[in-house]
């Protein structure tokens, strides 16, 4: 982990990923009615979303609250079944597997839950709390070595083996997610999804915790799947990052690259939101690229889902003589036309992963190289790299980017989808 | 949290307190709210636990402090102690809060409630626990107008869509009538702040207002206080865990731990050059968005403190903080090192701040 980019992965080949989703979905039915509970919609909790997870690497998810990540954790590790699309473990597809080797397949990937406080049963002791895992997998070891197995775990994490008798409450909230990892770990999967594992934890302890999940990704070799809110725990932890807004990513890649020379315009909102403990960067009037909150995921908007909300979309339009049509004009094709990810350029910062896909800088806007170019504030993390402000003449893969419209200049080229657009109602706020 | 913040158990008793125009108008830098030594007490089985013990601050007009420390360090406690709004298992024990002068500490219970609720306004974390569910939007905004000043419903209702335009809620007048579960956190959050505002009050202590909301409606809001405060010339005292949100909004910063003021300092020093070692190991253990070519951003180990903040009761002999700290000597474990003044407007509860200050930062 201390090896931040793909200096053992030059050589990635595809059974290096341990997880893979494929366009997976899951929406839950929205019903009405008391007798006759008649279903009156679907919220899209997860819409097409495809990740792969690599041996030995950590993927950071993150996005506002609604945007899909922990719906997306849970059917990782099985707790809600895929409406569509699906769940890869080791290059086998988990749905068409027979029970037993589900089971087995499953133990490879366990969770760690965000809340220290309830994911842990009061009633039991640490001991049983971290054997429990063993009443279901009960191959993984052998009975009699089960004891010493918990003694070990419970050291491994940091805890004394001589507390396995005590009851999570005579435990601070550190030491329960220790608990929580030692439980996790006890099957000996080889992926951890853990989802916002750091946010209820004191500044102090955060940093601790952190800590032992990279230091148990070097011993044990471990994948790991981490959602959190807090980018910048991302940024330290996570090799690779996904963005989501609405149940699809909408911006991928290696940590350096969707930090520092963020495509989306919602990677840039966010970056741009986050708090720097520095005084002497305080934002400047203005500078807030994102107001409102996400639209609801049962009713997204058309075309490109963030465009209600988007800076960059917004500020086209206004470039394009629309400006008339308030602030919420925007250009036709992002009402209309759902953007897909699409392959950006490579940073030249020399340490690209080489050619493989996996690593691949994508992200889903029509207008995504105006995004990188035009952001007025490309965010906290501005580095003096070659991203912003340079002309994005030679990167472009000619092969790569199905995408001739996003034309980087604006003024050479008039856009005909820039058209003044009379009727507004999709416009509307949506924020409750 | 079931808190009564209106004081309205006993409405006649402040009703003529509260006219509007009577109070002395706010000018920049005065001093509005003043805490001396103050200590609260809880009771458990285990005999009394100092969950404050001597604190001092000073709210002034125009100006933002932020008390900064981790669960259990007291910062909530002493708020609520100010406001009058302790649980029965706890009392102060010492100090004073003046408010303009008169000790909010030393009336009786219903007149400290009344007052305090009348100038100083509170805001919670959780604003769907703090709100009503079965009460509109509007009734809720206006209850302590209602109570305070006899205000009528027609001119309570005009009041709350001010307040919802105030605090920026899309189609206050339609909203107004909607109940809180159908406003989204960050929204329920600006309704809490439209009511605590509703009285205009001189200090408003907002108690980690945006922890529960995604970072993009944070900056909303913390926006939005700022704004207000700006325009209205309000105390502010802020409660939070997160220095990055001290940055971005304070102007002094006090720093908390184990009940007591470890440090106090405007806050470009303080993030400059901290003058007591928990402030600098809080400042060193965050992983920050900015610290590009630095090891904290990318890869390499957190440095992180040691152990974990006391509980109420456990807290060490000696300096509270010298079992996790780095630099502590033999006479940290036995005396407790007062807050003493270490450069101009600063403070610090360590014996050795004079060498973290005159050292070359780490």
């Amino acid at each position: 982990m201390p090896e931040p980019v793909t200096t053992d992965t030059a050589t990635s080949a595809p059974d290096d990923v341990v997880l893979e989703v494929r366009d997976l979905a899951k929406s839950y039915p929205v019903r009405q009615g008391v007798v006759l509970k008649r279903t009156t919609g679907h919220v899209q909790a997860v819409d097409g979303v495809s990740l792969a997870l690599r041996r030995g690497r950590t993927l950071g998810l993150v996005g506002e609250s609604g945007s899909g990540k922990s719906t997306l954790a849970r059917v990782l590790v099985g707790i809600e079944k895929p409406t569509r699309g699906q769940v890869l473990v080791d290059g086998e597809d988990v749905s068409t597997m027979s029970r037993g080797a589900r089971r087995e397949l499953r133990r490879n990937v366990q969770m760690v839950f965000q809340d220290p406080y309830t994911s842990l049963n009061p009633r039991m002791s640490v001991g049983d709390i971290v054997a429990e895992p063993f009443r279901i997998h009960r191959d993984a070891v052998p009975r009699g070595g089960r004891r010493r197995a918990v003694a070990e775990l419970l050291e491994l994490v940091g805890l004394d083996p001589d507390h396995v008798h005590r009851y999570p409450h005579q435990f601070s909230g550190g030491q329960r997610q220790r608990i929580g990892i030692a439980r996790a770990l006890a099957v000996k999967p080889r992926v951890l999804v853990c989802d916002e594992p750091v946010s209820a934890l004191d500044v102090s302890v955060q940093g601790q915790v952190i800590n032992l999940l990279e230091d148990l990704q070097d011993e044990l070799g471990l994948s790991y799947l981490f959602i959190a809110h807090d980018l910048a725990v991302v940024q330290h932890i996570a090799d690779e990052v996904a963005v989501m807004y609405l149940g699809r990513v909408v911006e991928e890649g290696d940590g350096p690259a969707v930090y520092g020379d963020a495509h989306h315009p919602y990677t840039r909102a966010l970056l741009s939101a986050v708090p720097v403990p520095d005084p002497t960067a305080r934002p400047a009037e203005g500078e807030l690229l994102l107001e409102g909150d996400p639209p609801s995921p049962a009713d997204p908007p058309s075309g490109c889902r963030f465009h209600t909300r988007c800076w960059l979309a917004r500020r086209l339009a206004e470039e394009h003589g629309v400006a008339g049509d308030g602030p919420e004009a925007v250009p036709e094709r992002c009402r209309t036309e759902d953007p897909v990810l699409v392959p950006l350029g490579r940073r030249g910062d020399g340490r690209d992963g080489g050619g493989d896909d996996e690593g691949a800088h994508v992200a889903a806007c029509h207008f995504a190289r105006e995004a990188a170019t035009l952001g007025a504030h490309p965010g906290p993390t501005a580095q003096a790299s070659p991203g912003p402000g340079t002309p994005p003449g030679p990167d472009p893969d000619p092969d790569a980017d199905p995408d001739p419209d996003a034309d980087p200049d604006p003024d050479a080229d008039p856009d005909p989808d820039l058209e003044p657009v009379p009727d507004r109602p999709v416009l509307e706020s949506r924020e409750r | 949290m079931e808190i009564d913040i209106s004081g309205a158990a006993e409405p006649g008793a402040v009703g003529d307190e509260v006219a509007q125009g009577d109070r002395p108008a706010r000018t920049a830098g005065a001093t509005l709210l003043e805490v001396e030594d103050l200590a609260v007490e809880f009771r458990s089985d285990d005999g009394a636990l100092r969950a404050v013990d001597g604190l001092s601050y000073r709210v002034e007009a125009g100006r933002t402090l932020a008390l900064v420390g981790e669960s259990g360090c007291g910062k909530s406690v002493s708020s609520l102690a100010v406001m009058g709004l302790l649980p029965p298992t706890a009392r102060v024990v010492r100090g004073t809060a003046r408010y303009r002068g008169t000790d909010l500490l030393g009336l009786s219970p219903t007149k400290h409630r009344a007052h305090a609720g009348t100038h100083v306004a509170m805001v919670f974390q959780d604003a769907l626990a703090a709100l009503n569910p079965v009460h509109t939007v509007g009734y809720q905004l206006t209850e302590a107008l209602r109570v305070r000043s006899g205000t009528s419903r027609r001119e309570g209702r005009r009041r709350a869509i001010e307040l919802l335009d105030l605090v920026k809620v899309p189609n206050a007048a339609q909203r107004v009538d909607e109940y809180p579960h159908q406003f989204s956190g960050g929204m329920r959050q600006r309704v809490m702040i439209a009511s605590a505002l509703a009285l205009d009050p001189d200090v408003l202590i907002a108690d980690e207002p945006t922890t529960a909301l995604d970072v993009t409606v944070q900056a909303q809001v913390l926006r939005l206080l700022a704004e207000i405060q700006a325009e209205r010339q309000m105390g502010l005292v802020l409660i939070t865990h997160d220095l990055g949100v001290v940055a971005g909004v304070a102007d002094e910063v006090t720093v908390m731990y184990a009940g007591r003021a470890v440090e106090h300092a405007p806050v470009h020093d303080l993030y400059a050059r901290p003058a007591h070692p928990y402030t600098r190991a809080l400042l060193r253990s965050v992983p920050r968005l900015d610290a590009v070519g630095d090891d904290r951003a990318v890869g390499g180990r957190l440095p992180v403190v040691p152990g974990r903040p006391p509980a109420p009761g456990r807290v060490p002999p000696g300096c509270p903080f010298h079992p996790r700290c780095d630099m502590a000597r033999d006479v940290c474990a036995t005396d407790v090192p007062p807050l003493d003044d270490v450069a101009p407007g600063r403070s610090s509860a360590c014996f050795f701040a004079a060498e973290l200050l005159g050292g070359v930062r780490a």
